[in-house]
């Protein structure tokens, strides 16, 4: 086999590496403070896409510009759902909550993409490309987006880090995440935490799905996918594990496109599934599965 | 400065408090004793908010606080070091205490307690940078209760403190609620060491199944009759 088809392949692979690394630290994120299985993340990703069209195409902003706006909306509307559907449902739910909100998760996700439906029909909004240049690596032409996109997830990925480790209010949502009665009782109001935490879930799908715009576009089950994806990152790595769910997410973007070149779209999701069982058989923590629970440290 | 009156509490369906009312003044040290599943750590997660009371009041600082979440009971200035310690386990030694001072904005402020938690528990600048799930028992007693100390809280609720650990620690955290006793802290302490806990404590409630059966100085407790041949062990 050529090198060049090697180094295709990894590319490739590692590119989309970024977007379900970016997506993955989300779930865990979710996962690891509010004890949600996240399963509309994918809706949250969508949302962000069609706000960037909109913002792009529609308005006219810079391509900068309408990430933003993007995130900033899919980060409110993160903030919203919390509030309108997760917190009053941890009012009332006893004992069961993490089957209920992710039931809720489930419902949400059917009611969003039935949303989209309405609102913006079955259509494919796409753009070209936000950035008109194609850059050079290793010798292989990549348009421009896909490598933009590709930082972007990374700069998303450190700027969470940063607010984790060294900001006050990125401190009580590891606290949260860690011990819920220690954080209650050194005076961190939960609630606040929770919504914050999966507005910024939200905000991470949704910049997600912004900046892969060229690449796959805006349409209401276009979430599927990157969610099918990035929870295959978070079940091999263990849930609620940060710093994992970047790695797993190179993985499992370098083997899915390994593994759709050898085998072929139809059997590349039997290859990730089987890897999944694989791995739940053998190590059924996950890869960097620990004892203590902790989002990221 | 800690008023409880008629305190019902329990869990879902069981009540295990019935009308348990008890205060504390401003810089007294009183002790909560009682046998195994009398109720006393569910009266100290009533008085913290971990638990909302289903009747009953209450107040402290003359302010109502029955049913606040456990947040506010904080930011009112009630420290609850809990039996389990509730640390962050994955947080270093510094970080766990930074987040005892989470609601405090004043950086100066948070250092000079730092400072103070530090004197107290020396061993705790020593293991500054290790991670609090790494310590041994004595040293997360000690980790827990400095976290609770950097909220400079003006009533400090501490459960079974000695729980597991060996005499000569039993020992040590005794005398540092003492001294904090002596710095002027008012201290709210549960206790199953009760003769212990009687000769370093002003007053004491014993509770019993529920119920406040018996309050009293702790010098006269240590004399009374039915207390020392049910707790204390002696004939
Ligand atoms: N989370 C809970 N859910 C249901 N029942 C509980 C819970 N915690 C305690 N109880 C029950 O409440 C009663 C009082 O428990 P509590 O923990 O307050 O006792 P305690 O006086 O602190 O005992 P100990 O000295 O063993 O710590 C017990 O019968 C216990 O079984
Ligand atoms: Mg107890």
């Amino acid at each position: 086999m050529d090198l060049a088809i090697i180094q295709d392949l990894l590319m490739t692979g590692f590119l989309r590496g970024g977007l379900y690394a970016s997506m993955a630290v989300g779930l865990a994120l979710v996962f690891g403070v509010m004890n949600i299985c996240h399963f509309a993340h994918g809706e949250y990703y969508v949302l962000g896409a069609y706000c960037a069209y909109f913002a792009f195409v529609t308005l006219g902003l810079n391509p900068i510009l309408s990430l933003l706006v993007a995130s900033v909306l899919s980060f409110l509307a993160g903030a919203i759902s919390e509030k309108l559907l997760f917190y009053p449902l941890r009012k009332r739910s006893k004992g069961e909550w993490i089957m209920n909100a992710f039931l809720l998760t489930a419902g949400l996700s059917v009611v969003l993409q039935n949303l989209f439906r309405v609102f913006f029909g079955m259509k494919y909004r796409g753009i070209t490309q936000f950035w008109k240049t194609t850059f050079h690596v290793l010798g292989m032409s990549l348009p421009a987006d896909r490598i933009i996109a590709f930082f972007i997830a990374m700069v998303a990925i450190a700027a969470l880090w940063l607010f984790l480790k060294k900001t006050r209010i990125g401190r009580a949502i590891r606290a949260v995440s860690q011990d819920e009665n220690g954080a209650k009782l050194v005076g961190i109001n939960l609630d606040r935490i929770q919504t914050l935490t999966f507005a910024l879930g939200s905000m991470l799908a949704g910049l997600g799905g912004a900046s892969m715009l060229s690449l796959s576009p805006a349409y209401p089950y276009a979430g599927n996918k990157p969610l099918i994806s990035s929870w295959f990152v978070v079940t091999i790595v263990g849930l609620g594990n940060v710093p994992g769910a970047i790695v797993g997410g190179f993985i499992v973007g370098i083997f899915e496109s390994v593994s759709f070149f050898f085998l072929g779209s139809g059997w590349q999701d039997v290859a990730s599934l089987t890897l999944l069982i694989l791995l739940l058989l053998f190590k059924p923590t996950g890869l960097f599965g620990t004892q203590i629970k902790s989002v990221w440290e | 400065m800690l008023e409880i009156e008629n305190l019902q509490a329990g869990y879902d369906r069981l009540q295990v408090l019935w009308d348990v009312s008890m205060h504390i003044r401003e810089g007294e040290f009183v002790a909560l004793i009682g046998a195994n599943g009398a109720g006393k750590t569910t009266t100290l997660r009533a008085i913290a908010g971990l638990l909302t009371p289903q009747g009953g009041c209450v107040r402290f600082l003359g302010e109502n606080i029955t049913g606040y979440p456990a947040h506010r009971i904080c930011q009112a200035g009630i420290s609850f070091i809990t039996e389990e310690l509730n640390l962050f386990q994955a947080m270093s030694v510094e970080e766990n205490l930074l987040l005892g001072a989470y609601l405090c904005r004043n950086q100066n402020l948070i250092k000079t307690n730092l400072d103070k938690v530090f004197s107290f528990f020396p061993i705790l600048a020593e293991r500054r940078k290790q991670l609090a799930g790494t310590l041994s028992g004595g040293e997360r007693r000690m980790l827990a209760l400095g976290r609770g100390l950097m909220s400079n809280p003006r009533l400090l609720v501490v459960d079974e403190p000695s729980l597991g650990l060996a005499p000569i620690i039993v020992l040590t955290v005794f005398k540092t609620l003492q001294e904090l006793h002596a710095q002027g802290v008012t201290l709210l302490l549960v206790e199953q060491n009760v003769t212990n806990t009687l000769q370093i404590t002003d007053r004491a409630y014993l509770l019993e199944r529920g119920k406040i059966t018996l309050a009293a100085s702790s010098k006269e407790l240590l004399e009374n009759e039915y207390l020392k041949e049910t707790y204390l062990g002696k004939r």
